[in-house]
């Protein structure tokens, strides 16, 4: 029977052109929004290289500078921007600190849209006045991008659902539910058989048209062979869940109208309802201290620091006794006050700026807790995690920043207080930054959806069992 | 003829399981939507008030500073939020609320909602404007989807063929009774919105046009696509066909569009990262004036004019402190480097929106989108305005510090300090948005493209379905 369901299914999907019409939509979307990934991608590498070249630029010009200074010439440029002076160094010459893109982060946006992906830290300024959101028009984000991930979350179901909303109540309406009843098979054994097959046909378009689809865009399948795989397994998985509601809806032998509506009602509230939901009690629940006030806290601190500058450095100073001890001339300037009344204001802001990570991982932790509801979640989660562009990977960035913008401080502040310039032999031990990605797996999200899916199939098989003196001839 | 029909199809609706749940859940959904955005709105604007109050009284408490410096200790301007984004947040959640005003730099908005979210906030908000924008046009597809293929499916399209039906009257009898309900739920709506903004407490300038005219733009919207919905019906042979093609259109039109356009718009007229503006303006200031740098080849040809104009030999012989004046100058000509800088991202900006103008042709929902948006004074343009206007008031605040210096003080005197009386003299901020006629006025052609929808889709639906 599996055989003759298989060359009668074949035959009838070429004959109405599914097949067809289903590989030409599947290579259009996943083209375009593969391409557009891509696009994006390319803009974040070049723009990276172009800030990283930017700053060989000026690394070069200070070396210059300081040659000059070191040989006792007159240089051209304002004094307080002369590298020679280690804080106009740490200002005036930063060190690029980027978040290079993973090789598969065309897959998805994510948050790539709204941060930036390199900062310059600078000795003076202050870490939570760090811009980490990127320039981009509102109305872009508003829109958000029609990348791989979009395709696969929001427009895979709906393509699923056209295809299969109607594999039983089709043959009740055409009348051939008759001659299907007289079959050596059970309903649920022949819808189950069907649906497998639908299932088969389109995870086979999929792949193939993914992989052309990565091909035009000119990835390297065979070396990204693990990552790669683990995606695919990750659509396929989300495609069986959808494949299950199916199974579920269609055993209930509604009208093909009836279906359609049900399985759509599915998708309103996987897809758009239950993220939005989840998000919002969130929001309620932790909610994020008002970023207003936040400026209205730092900025009476900074008054009241700045009133007592002399006391502060005094302070710092017996506190860093090294500094008086090493340095000859005890000459203090602007500098020496403003470097100890920061770290001051830093050490007290903290809780305050510390207060939004940790509302942000509350948020995090609790859409952790309800996300296996949506499979539309799980899903979208787990590409961000694929793409490196989660909130998570922009987290841990801005953290890695903000560790970096604390070395390069601690690696210049020395100079400042011992009263030494900074000269030519110190510049290749300034530090570096090197951006880590945090390995996280994406394998939970994926075991998430398949038990959720054997979940609905279970489900669909429960309320048929039910339901069985129901005549499928004659009940509509 | 077309009263019978519409009292059948009224009849019938009302009589549909199916669409009491469908309507119920809307009204609930809308109900929460609305609860949630006010709760939201108290919140922040007293957070507002309450920022606004406090940096005012840290500005004008200063007590006794140099001008210069209290430039650089700078104040801010914060962005109110208005009666209507109760309906539509628009882009308030992406666009940053606070701006720095300094001297010699002009900042961005800075603390955008989203930027302070998870992930799944990009999943969108269930707020109003979801609802009005994505989930009531899809309850015109769920109600109306059927309403030619049922005759055809029941049998009942030969009776009706016996009745000898005017087609036209047919379909408008189909047209009001999907119609109707449709316009009784939107008119409540808004006037639920609009009682409950007038009862709100002191929320700035709420005026009841605004709120027609938007509701205008909405029913305009659900007839572009109660007008689609009816003509697939009517063209196609089975309910679920009709189902998936409407569908298929609301999915291009609401989802795919916006964010197909969103990626041409980018690709076409990028804006430069962040580094790149700030390296730009860096660049630019570098050639020109710099108000700390009087050794400057710019600064001593400032120095030439203004003594030759003043016929004196000394800078200390002017009649004014030449520090502050020099500090005015290389303001000026900052300003004018963020002009051209910020007026090439206003352009990128302008050109994105030709873009989505453009994709607009196959979206009803683009040109909805950006109506609501500006009437709401939660759109980009607004944000715009409201930049524009704390640059202009960061000018005039640079100048009043800069005269203050300049004419109280001699040259060379770094150590004059201003009165701790002085600072109240300064103006408070205080923003009024473009009011609805210019609103309207600037989005004209968004009018115009709804406009073209609407009778292009009265056209086809009228005078393709001659027979069903």
């Amino acid at each position: 029977m599996l055989t003759y369901n298989f060359r009668y299914e074949l035959k009838l999907l070429l004959r109405s052109r599914w097949i067809q019409l289903l590989s030409l939509m599947l290579l259009v979307l996943f083209g375009f929004s593969a391409f557009n990934g891509q696009q994006k991608v390319e803009k974040r590498r070049s723009d990276i290289a172009e800030a990283h070249l930017e700053m060989r630029e000026n690394d070069a010009m200070m070396l210059m500078l300081l040659d000059s200074v070191e040989h006792g010439l007159e240089v051209s440029v304002p004094y307080w921007t002369i590298p020679s002076s280690p804080m106009a160094l740490g200002n005036y010459y930063p060190r690029v600190a980027a978040m290079e893109p993973q090789p598969m982060a065309f897959l998805s946006t994510g948050q790539a849209d709204l941060f930036t992906h390199y900062v310059k830290p600078t000795v003076s300024g202050d870490d939570f006045a760090l811009n980490f959101t990127e320039m981009t028009s509102p109305v872009q984000l508003l829109f958000g991008s029609f990348d791989l991930a979009f395709v696969i979350v929001y427009l895979l179901p709906l393509l699923i659902i056209a295809f299969s909303y109607n594999v039983l109540s089709a043959e009740r309406e055409n009348g051939s539910i008759r001659l299907l009843a007289a079959q050596p098979i059970t309903i649920q054994e022949w819808v189950m058989q069907k649906l497998g097959l639908r299932f088969f046909w389109m995870a086979l378009l999929v792949t193939v048209t993914l992989i052309l689809a990565f091909l035009l865009i000119g990835m390297d399948i065979v070396a990204q062979a693990t990552s790669f795989l683990s995606f695919l397994a990750l659509v396929l998985a989300y495609m069986l869940f959808w494949f299950a509601l199916a199974f579920l809806i269609n055993l209930q032998a509604g009208s093909s109208a009836k279906n359609a509506v049900a399985l759509l009602g599915l998708w309103v509230v996987f897809v758009l309802f239950v993220p939005s939901v989840v998000n919002q009690l969130g929001n309620t629940f932790y909610p994020m201290p008002s970023r207003t006030l936040m400026i209205n806290e730092m900025r009476s601190l900074k008054e009241e620091v700045a009133k007592k500058q002399d006391e502060i450095l005094d302070n710092f100073l017996r506190d860093h006794p090294e500094y008086a001890l090493n340095d000859t001339t005890q000459s203090r300037g602007f500098y020496h006050r403003y470097m100890a009344s920061q770290r001051l204001i830093r050490e007290e802001l903290s809780p305050a700026v510390n207060a939004y990570e940790e509302q942000l991982q509350k948020q995090q932790d609790w859409i952790g807790r309800f996300k296996w509801i949506s499979p539309a979640i799980l899903a979208q989660e787990s590409l961000n995690e694929m793409a490196g562009t989660s909130t998570e990977n922009y987290e841990d960035f801005r953290k890695q920043v903000i560790a970096f913008a604390e070395t390069w401080r601690g690696h210049l502040t020395p100079f400042l207080y011992n009263n030494r310039d900074f000269s030519q032999k110190d510049y290749p031990n300034l530090p570096k930054f090197i951006y880590q990605k945090s390995q996280a797996s994406t394998w939970s999200g994926l075991a998430i959806i398949l038990v959720l899916s054997g979940l609905v199939y279970l489900i669909g098989i429960f309320i048929y069992k039910r339901q069985k003196e129901r005549n499928i001839l004659t009940t509509f | 003829m077309i009263s019978k029909t519409f009292l059948k199809e009224t009849k019938e609706l009302l009589r549909d399981g199916r669409v009491r749940i469908a309507f119920f859940i809307v009204i609930l959904l809308l109900g929460l939507a609305v609860w949630i955005s006010a709760r939201q709105y108290e919140n922040v604007n007293e957070q507002y008030e309450a920022a606004k109050m406090a940096e005012r009284t840290i500005w004008e408490n200063q007590g006794e500073k140099n001008p210069h410096s209290a430039a650089h200790y700078g104040t801010y301007a914060f962005k109110p939020k208005y009666p209507l984004s109760l309906v539509d947040q628009g882009v308030d959640k992406y666009a940053g609320t606070s701006i720095f005003l300094e001297a010699h730099n002009r900042n961005e908005a800075q603390f955008s909602a989203a930027a302070d979210q998870t992930g799944l906030a990009r999943f969108g908000d269930l707020t109003p404007d979801f609802i009005l924008l994505f989930i009531i046009p899809l309850l015109i597809i769920l109600l109306g989807y059927n309403s030619f293929t049922k005759e055809r499916e029941m049998g009942t399209l030969t009776l009706l063929k016996s009745q000898g039906i005017s087609m036209g009257k047919w379909i408008l009898g189909k047209w009001t009774a999907l119609f109707t309900p449709i316009l009784i739920m939107t008119a409540f709506l808004f006037l639920v919105a609009g009682v409950l903004l007038s009862g709100l407490e002191n929320f700035g300038i709420f005026n009841w046009s605004a709120l027609v005219v938007m509701f205008l733009v909405y029913v305009g919207y659900y007839i572009i696509f109660i007008n689609i919905v009816l003509l697939i019906s009517a063209k196609t042979r089975k309910s679920g066909v009709s189902l998936v093609i409407s569908i298929g259109v609301w999915i291009i039109a609401c989802l795919a569009a916006p964010k197909a356009a969103s990626n041409i718009a980018e690709a076409k007229h990028p804006y430069p990262t962040r580094q790149e503006f700030t390296a730009n303006v860096l660049k630019d200031k570098k050639e020109g004036l710099d108000g700390h740098n009087p050794w400057s080849k710019e600064a001593k040809l400032l120095q030439e004019k203004v003594l030759t104009e003043y016929g004196v030999d000394s800078l200390h012989k002017l009649p004014f402190n030449f520090d502050g004046y020099r500090m005015q100058k290389s303001e000026e000509h900052e300003a004018e480097i963020y002009f051209k800088h910020y007026n090439y991202l206003k352009e990128q900006f302008v050109q994105q929106s030709h873009v989505y103008r453009g994709l607009a042709a196959i979206s009803p929902y683009l040109p909805t989108r950006f109506l609501s948006m500006a009437i709401a004074q939660t759109d980009y343009a607004t944000h715009w305005d409201f930049a524009d206007a704390a640059e202009e008031y960061r000018i005039a605040t640079q100048k009043f510090l800069n005269d203050n210096f300049a004419e109280n003080s001699e040259y060379g005197n770094w150590g004059y300090r201003a009165d701790a009386d002085f600072w109240k003299n300064l103006p408070a901020f205080d923003y009024n948005p473009p009011e609805l006629d210019s609103v309207l006025s600037y989005n004209a052609s968004n009018l115009g493209i709804l406009g073209l929808w609407l009778v292009g889709s009265f056209g086809l639906l009228l005078f393709t379905t001659k027979t069903i």
